[in-house]
């Protein structure tokens, strides 16, 4: 199988704590990835330094042959890599559609947008069409011309996944996208992220909820103190003695038996 | 009094015209520049050294607008590194060199004396016809401003200001380069601020470093805070509130019989007075910037 994203040696400290500590993975297209692991475990700073936000000490990240390692968030998106943040923060003054088409970035050059003109206009229609489009797949049609920063948390969610895939991605990068949703939306994202996986679009997703794990993901990667403890289908992370030291806990996880 | 009025008509337009330079910093992009009297007086200045020189006025407003963005682009790459709140003071620090540094350079920029006997670009006009002409001038140059800013607004490259402004980490990962959207912005403001400060020392055929007091740049950004930043015409109400209150306000010296001491500190008051009430009660401004529902 190809691989899309190669993570090889991952290290990084803040003020001498390590919290990532040679960190090793690979992702295909059109796959679907979880990360877990108990707080603290490194998730998000490794979600962090894939997408340029926190340098790495050591080791190499590659998007389809290229090293991501030392570019600038913004370069690496160019590369065709989106991602959503924890708590997605909106913005107060404009509507959930402007943000939408604000998150294609095509086009947005001074002069091109002050002297306007055909291809300007097609860019635009484009955009339109496109942010249409997800707002009905995403279910905030009704919330089109809310500011963004008034929607539920829920929303904000769907809302930032919305932005991610307005730049086409060939891998979008998930931090913890069900907090706040509800469950019915919760078997709506899964249809909805498998459809994206069908067009060879990869995910990697941190994600609390093994439920929804189970349902979606082909392989997780569990994360201990910054350590990739296991890589294995959800469906076994039951037996893995590791993992349920490290995350499940000696109680017995009901919710992974479901998941199988 | 007709006079008077076409002379408070245009200096309410250049000034229009410098807080729509503002508006394009501080109102899209949410860019506290705090030095933004610089770039007038950069613009300002180039008239009276050219004069100095011997270029003719269009050279000379050409060669400010072009110092104003070399300015520009110093200045943003200065707060490349640097929180919002510390490159506002950083711009700060940088307008008042600007004004130290030519109140100290008396051979070439006429030291705290100024420069005085400026050309001005209607000077080919008959003296009676002037004031009328500077006016019809300056309003066709914030009409014109105010139409690009608000298109600019509404355009692709206004909404990736918007999204700066409001979530930057959220417009960095969706592949926008912030420095280089703050560099675009500010080269814009730096440009039409220059030509405001040009006109400004072509109208009053004189300048000095009394130009680039701080004290200016907060004029400014009251106009922008009384009336609404990041809306053309909630700036453009700004500009004519406070300009009125300080150009008309010494009329009551005659009205009331007041001191000239007390008027300056009454027209000050006024305007602090006024922008008080707005953040108590108006705080987005009196024309508050609205949200884009798009078709």
């Amino acid at each position: 199988m190809s691989t899309l994203l190669t993570v090889t040696g991952v290290t990084k400290a803040f003020a001498g704590n390590a919290v990532l500590q040679g960190v090793d993975f690979a992702i295909g297209p059109g796959e679907i990835v979880g990360v877990i692991g108990p707080n603290g475990s490194g998730k998000s700073t490794l979600l962090n330094a894939i997408s340029g936000f926190t340098p790495v000490d050591a080791g190499r990240i590659e998007l389809g042959g290229a090293p991501l390692q030392r570019l600038a968030p913004h370069r690496i998106h160019g590369l065709g890599l989106a991602r959503t943040f924890q708590l997605p923060a909106m913005p107060e003054k404009m509507t959930v559609f402007e943000v939408l088409l604000a998150a294609d970035n095509r086009r947005h050059g001074f002069w091109a947008s002050l002297c306007g003109g055909a291809e300007q206009r097609a860019q635009e229609a484009a955009s339109r069409a496109l942010a249409t489009q997800w707002l009905g797949e995403l279910l905030l049609t009704g919330v089109r011309d809310t500011p963004a920063a008034a929607l539920s948390g829920g929303q904000k969610k769907l809302l930032s996944v919305g932005c991610a895939l307005m730049g086409n991605p060939r891998l979008l990068m998930l931090d913890e996208p069900t907090a706040g949703v509800h469950p019915n939306l919760r078997r709506d994202m899964v249809a909805m992220l498998q459809g994206l996986a069908a067009r060879g679009i990869a995910l990697l997703i941190v994600e609390h909820d093994m439920h929804f794990i189970g349902e979606l993901c082909q392989r997780c990667i569990v994360l201990d103190r910054g350590r990739v403890v296991a890589q294995c289908t959800p469906a076994q992370l039951s037996q893995h003695p590791q993992v349920l030291q490290a995350y499940l806990g000696s109680e017995h996880p009901v919710v992974l038996e479901a998941a199988v | 009094m007709f006079d008077f009025c076409l002379h408070v008509l245009t200096l309410a337009c250049l000034y229009g015209l410098m807080a729509l330079a503002l508006n394009l910093q501080a109102g899209y992009a949410g860019l506290l520049n705090f030095g933004h009297i610089a770039f007038v007086g950069v613009g300002a200045y180039a008239v009276g050294i050219g004069r100095l020189a011997g270029w003719p006025l269009p050279l000379s407003m050409l060669a400010g607008v072009a110092c104003a963005m070399l300015l520009g682009v110093a200045v943003a790459r200065l707060g490349r590194n640097l929180a919002s709140d510390y490159w506002g003071i950083a711009t700060l620090a940088v307008a008042e060199i600007v004004r130290i540094v030519v109140l100290n350079q008396s051979g070439m920029a006429g030291g705290a004396q100024g420069i005085s006997a400026l050309p001005g670009p209607l000077d080919a006009l008959p003296e009676t016809a002037q004031p009328l002409a500077f006016a019809v001038l300056g309003l066709f140059a914030v009409a014109l401003a105010a139409w690009l800013s608000a298109r600019l607004a509404a355009s692709r490259f206004g909404r990736a200001l918007r999204l700066l402004r409001e979530q930057p980490a959220l417009a960095s990962c969706l592949g926008y380069d912030l420095g280089r959207l703050k560099r675009s912005a500010t080269l814009a403001s730096a440009a039409v601020a220059a030509l405001a400060g040009s006109l400004l020392a072509g109208y009053t055929h004189f300048v000095s470093p009394d130009y680039l007091l701080a004290a200016q740049t907060f004029l400014v950004w009251s106009m922008l805070m009384i009336g609404g930043a990041g809306r053309v015409a909630g700036v453009l109400l700004g500009t004519v509130l406070v300009q009125g209150v300080y150009s008309f306000v010494p009329l009551a010296r005659d009205l009331l019989g007041l001191g000239s001491e007390t008027v300056g500190a009454l027209r000050l008051g006024l305007i602090g007075a006024i922008l008080l009430l707005c953040l108590l009660w108006r705080s987005a401004g009196l024309l508050p910037e609205r949200l884009r529902t798009l078709p």
